[in-house]
């Protein structure tokens, strides 16, 4: 549950939009794939994959199935991510962290409803950017925070997309 | 001494081969031995998700080194694709279009017909096989000047034009009877050759070394580079001079009318404004030299906004082309509901940043003069922006430019993520907003 993890992933994934990657990996671990794989269900990315130290096949990201799990090779695991471009510009430009490894924020849906709306809540800015995402760890997994919001669910607020 | 450097360090020798056979006091490895190789990414390029001017260099320099690949690029039609264009053309167009593919070389269109992306290219789109009085330079004079050289007189034309005639007249077919129906299309001079091989062909102007097709003379551009003539523009060049309007005596914005192709009425109705105006000085070593510097912005108070710079020695001229070339620059502004702007925008010029952000309807516009002034000319009525670092006039008014025409629009951001997008106050207010 580590966010310093997380926040390299945000900074690997702002840098690798920046550099025109097209896909990428982070190390695998189950909350970089709940966080990941919303991202990917909100449109940021096109393919969350599992996988080695090499990318799998690219004409068969979708029916790829990685080897198993081992011992041996747990500490090797990546997730492979499929970049989104629109225009020839990235479509996840910018992501990063809302709560910190030191300071964690956790919010009701009463103050996400705040900030969806544009206000902001204790430090939380508002969203005010067309576009902008923010992800929520709650108890039924991570979640978009207009979701949360729908659902009156509250938790963690992880990490802001734009 | 410092803790990060111990007294052994004192002890020794300071060459560095001595302190690479230090002994080491701790059995981890030291961290650039530990480091691993980064696992690989793939680049967007290489996915096709992303096209850049490399790239498309490296297509061609892949296909031009022989002939054989560049059939591959410039390949004929096959039978599948003869057949899908028969649907669309004519059979007498498809023969053309076969005609055409067998008269020029896959190896010569590979070569020429490149979009150049190396770094000489020109960042702009020109034909260069077109010469345009108001746009291109006028092209040197590389050849020696014909003293003699003249534009012919009435009757040295005619009898040019009658030799021409003649020998055009050789060239019909003997056997030609007026009562065929294709008479007037195979009789010579026909109506192409008047209109087509005439203007090319019949000699114009005379030299030291007799007639010549093209004109000589310095008043027409001579067109031996295979440049169309310029007659015709020349005429035009004659006749806009020639026209004055009141509202414009000095011919101000003659060249811009020419340039856009706007009339001087909606050259006029453009809202334009001096935003910044102050002095300038050249340190030389005759001492300053002092000019004048104006920013002026244009807007059609319908989402269009310009932003032109001009620096000079005398005033009304600087702030005139100031002017002018903020109506040339103007460049569409995205507007929400044709009132505010999409969301909220940052853009940083030097030191100065903005922020401008989206408001409600009959918000009105709470931002600074300059911001203010740029939004009315670009016909928003809702904006609430912050300055917050620095606020030179100049560099605010270059990053509220950048900041509007930056926008990015949710039409795009949803086409981009694959997201179905509906407007909730378009739908609540059933489409009346």
């Amino acid at each position: 549950m580590s966010l310093v993890n997380l926040s390299h992933v945000c900074s690997h994934l702002q840098n690798a939009s920046k550099a025109r990657l097209g896909l990428t990996s982070v190390p695998s671990s189950n909350m970089h794939l709940s966080v990941l794989l919303a991202l990917q269900s909100a449109g940021f990315l096109s393919s969350v994959t599992r996988g080695g130290l090499q990318p799998p096949p690219l004409d068969n990201l979708s029916a790829y199935i990685p080897e198993p799990v081992t011992q041996e090779n747990i500490s090797t695991r990546r997730l492979w991510l499929g970049m989104k471009y629109w225009d020839n510009q990235p479509v996840l430009s910018e992501m990063k962290m809302v709560s910190k490894p030191t300071k964690r924020i956790w919010m009701g849906s009463e103050g996400m409803g705040r900030v969806i709306r544009g206000k902001g809540e204790g430090e939380v800015k508002g969203i005010t950017r067309p576009g902008e995402c923010v992800f929520v760890s709650t108890d039924k997994g991570v979640l978009e925070i207009r979701e949360c919001v729908e659902r009156k669910i509250g938790g963690m607020l992880l990490c802001r997309v734009v | 001494m410092s803790v990060s450097r111990p007294a052994r360090c004192v002890l020794s020798a300071p060459s560095p081969s001595l302190r690479l056979c230090c002994r080491k006091f701790q059995t981890t490895p030291k961290l650039s031995g530990r480091r691993r190789p980064a696992p690989p990414n793939v680049k967007a390029v290489d996915m096709g998700l992303i096209t850049t001017r490399k790239a498309t260099r490296e297509v061609y320099k892949l296909y031009s080194e022989e002939e054989e690949n560049a059939r591959d690029v410039f390949r004929k039609y096959n039978d599948n694709e003869k057949a899908a264009l028969a649907q669309r053309y004519t059979p007498s167009q498809l023969e053309a279009i076969e005609a055409g593919e067998e008269a020029i070389s896959p190896a010569d269109l590979n070569y020429d017909a490149v979009v150049r992306t190396d770094i000489g290219a020109l960042k702009y789109l020109d034909d260069f096989s077109q010469y345009r009085t108001m746009l291109d330079k006028k092209p040197e004079e590389d050849t020696p000047v014909d003293p003699n050289a003249r534009l012919m007189t009435e009757e040295e034309f005619a009898d040019g034009y009658v030799d021409w005639q003649m020998k055009i007249e050789k060239l019909q077919d003997p056997n030609l009877k007026k009562t065929d129906p294709d008479y007037a299309t195979k009789k010579r001079p026909n109506r192409s050759d008047i209109e087509f091989r005439a203007p090319f062909e019949v000699p114009i102007s005379v030299g030291t070394d007799g007639r010549h097709q093209t004109p000589v003379l310095s008043t027409f551009q001579p067109s031996r580079r295979g440049l169309p003539s310029k007659e015709d523009e020349a005429i035009q060049k004659i006749d806009l001079a020639a026209e004055v309007d009141d509202r414009d005596p000095d011919g101000t914005y003659t060249k811009l009318m020419k340039k856009t192709g706007m009339t001087l009425d909606e050259i006029l109705n453009i809202k334009v404004k001096i935003l910044v105006k102050h002095n300038v000085s050249n340190q030389t070593r005759l001492g300053k030299i002092m000019s004048m510097y104006c920013l002026a912005i244009a807007g059609n108070e319908k989402g269009r906004l310009g932003l032109g710079q001009a620096k000079g020695q005398e005033m009304e001229n600087t702030q005139n082309l100031a002017k002018i070339a903020a109506i040339y620059n103007m460049r569409p502004i995205a507007r929400y509901e044709e009132r505010t702007i999409f969301g909220e925008v940052d853009a940083k010029v030097g030191a100065v940043e903005v922020k401008l952000m989206t408001r409600p309807p009959g918000f009105g516009l709470r931002c600074q003069h300059n911001i203010f002034e740029m939004a009315r000319a670009a016909g928003i009525q809702d904006l609430a922006a912050r300055v917050p670092r620095s606020r030179n006039k100049m560099n605010t008014v270059k990053a509220a430019f950048q900041a509007l025409t930056s926008q990015r629009l949710p039409d795009d951001i949803a086409r981009g993520r694959g997201k179905k997008m509906v407007d909730v106050r378009k739908v609540y207010y059933g489409g009346r907003v």
